[in-house]
């Protein structure tokens, strides 16, 4: 369990998440919702411990965030970033290559369906659309073996088909994994979601 | 398959310019180069071991490891602009080399003398990452800036120096393998065959690490320590280079882009093509260097401007020069 406790976080002491607590538990999807700019993808960034909280504390399993190793916390969450900046022209298959093999997910090839991939394995992800990159993107956190699985913005850049098919794997996931998904969005694609924690 | 026949291509060419090398030069031997192996007297042999196989045998190394200290520096930096000359590494080697040089703590291609260009580079690294303002274009221009600044302070120190071994500025800033000896040779390979292992071994983390610093955190990678690690590498690489032939220019910025070209951006790859590209180049630039305008030896650096500066260029045009820009 992912488990968020009375946590803040001052940004140049602007508060910007204030005493929040929240919970992600294996079997869940959740969707973190609230307008731009209220602090969802700070959260993400300190869950994803890139940021270091002002108070409060974090843990998952049991475990402080804080006295985990970058590589430790890397087996027990995955994260997709709100935006991905490819430099260097990987092809897709490189790219989704990039983890050692005991650090990929079985559910693979389940992933690389579900998200459109199939054909264009061999493309290079430069020369890609920006919801292709950002199924990629999505791709890269997915396989990467873990418990939890937090992805900021998934569906900004992708057409009906598309998120109707990543919802439909982030179900088949969160069967035996943790699923939080941050949006700013409202829709009717969110009826399979488990629940809403809005941050206001 | 297609990648290994070109790896092994590369490698003949290196054998064929390195034979080709021995047998080239101002003195023309009277004896095949076949009898000369093993043979340590006369002048023929004098001139194949103890003169031409030095020259030779460090325009491959050097090449090699300005190579790889491109794909390094490029990847570390996530910048295709970043080549160890415009981020004070290589002025920091020459800096550090001078400094014990001038002050008479050591003999130009001395062991500590190599060790201070190593150490000096490092550190000048450090401090261009510590004062950049962003990974951006302020990285390299404080990268430019902080090279100047140390460049500068070398040539005062050239000016007051009395010491024999300390060379010209244009020694340091040109580079010319004319100072080589197997002696040298024996002192700088150690620390670059060192540069090399580290090299690789942070090759494999440079490639989820291009994906950008949060997503190599969120993956496993610890950005700060893969950063100093690569900066340990590239100091182990370049600082020994520096402090035998002085700065070579654009090799580290034009192998990177040619090697991208030919085999595609994974790091383990691109290191193992750029030692072989580098050799090649500045084998090819050595051998010019001292056979184009006979009996005047023009300095490498030099040369290698001239093509590694126009070509550097084209392949900038070329689209599939394989960087996008950043934002």
């Amino acid at each position: 369990m992912i488990n968020v406790k009375n946590l803040s976080f001052y940004r140049e002491s602007r508060v910007v998440l204030d005493e929040l607590d929240l919970q992600l538990a294996k079997g869940e999807l959740v969707l973190l919702s609230g307008p731009n700019g209220v602090g969802k993808s700070t959260l993400v960034q300190l869950i994803g411990g890139v940021l270091k909280p002002t108070s409060g504390e974090i843990t998952i399993n049991g475990t402080d965030i804080s006295k985990l190793k970058v590589k430790d916390q890397a087996l027990l969450r995955s994260i997709a970033p709100q935006r991905r900046i490819f430099t260097l022209a990987y092809s897709v298959s490189e790219i989704l290559h990039l983890l050692p093999e005991k650090r990929r997910s079985f559910n693979v090839d389940l992933i690389i369906e579900s998200l459109g991939l199939v054909e264009i394995m061999a493309s290079k992800v430069t020369e890609l659309s920006i919801g292709q990159q950002q199924r990629v993107s999505l791709a890269i956190a997915l396989i990467q073996e873990a418990d939890f699985y937090l992805l900021d913005e998934p569906f900004s850049a992708q057409d009906e088909d598309s998120v109707l098919n990543l919802v439909a794997l982030l179900v088949e996931i969160k069967k035996e994994k943790g699923v939080m998904v941050v949006s700013h969005k409202t829709g009717t694609h969110y009826s399979q979601f488990d629940r809403e924690f809005k941050l206001t | 398959m297609k990648k290994l026949a070109l790896y092994l291509s590369l490698l003949a060419v290196i054998v064929l310019l390195f034979i080709a090398s021995l047998q080239i030069g101002i003195i023309h031997l009277q004896t095949p180069l076949w009898d000369l192996i093993g043979k340590h007297d006369g002048i023929d042999a004098t001139t194949v071991w103890d003169v031409r196989f030095p020259r030779v045998f460090g325009a491959a190394l050097l090449g090699a490891a300005l190579g790889v200290a491109g794909v390094i520096a490029q990847g570390i930096f996530r910048n295709p602009l970043a080549e160890p000359t415009l981020i004070g590494l290589t002025s920091g080697a020459t800096l550090g080399s001078i400094a014990v040089i001038a002050t008479g703590a050591a003999a130009f291609g001395s062991r500590t003398n190599v060790e201070s260009a190593v150490l000096f580079a490092g550190l000048a690294a450090l401090l261009v990452q510590l004062l950049a303002p962003n990974k951006g274009l302020g990285f390299l221009i404080t990268g430019i800036a902080i090279s100047a600044i140390l460049t500068a302070l070398a040539g005062v120190m050239i000016s007051i120096s009395a010491k024999p071994g300390v060379q010209s500025l244009s020694f340091w800033n040109f580079g010319s393998l004319a100072m080589l000896n197997n002696q040298t040779l024996k002192i700088i390979a150690p620390f670059i065959e060192l540069g090399f292992i580290s090299a690789f071994m942070v090759s494999r983390k440079l490639d989820i690490y291009s994906l950008g610093e949060n997503s190599s955190h969120y993956m496993g990678v610890k950005p700060k320590q893969i950063r100093l690690w690569a900066i340990i590498s590239l100091a182990l690489l370049i600082g020994p280079a520096v402090s035998a032939v002085g700065a070579i220019a654009f090799l580290g910025l034009l192998v990177p882009h040619i090697v991208r070209l030919l085999v595609g951006p994974s790091h383990r790859r691109a290191l193992s093509f750029s030692a072989l590209i580098g050799a090649i180049i500045l084998m090819l630039a050595d051998l010019a260097s001292r056979t184009l305008f006979q009996p005047h030896e023009i300095p490498l650096g030099l040369l290698t401007s001239l093509i590694g500066a126009p070509a550097l260029i084209i392949l900038l045009r070329l689209r599939s020069a394989q960087w996008v820009s950043h934002d």
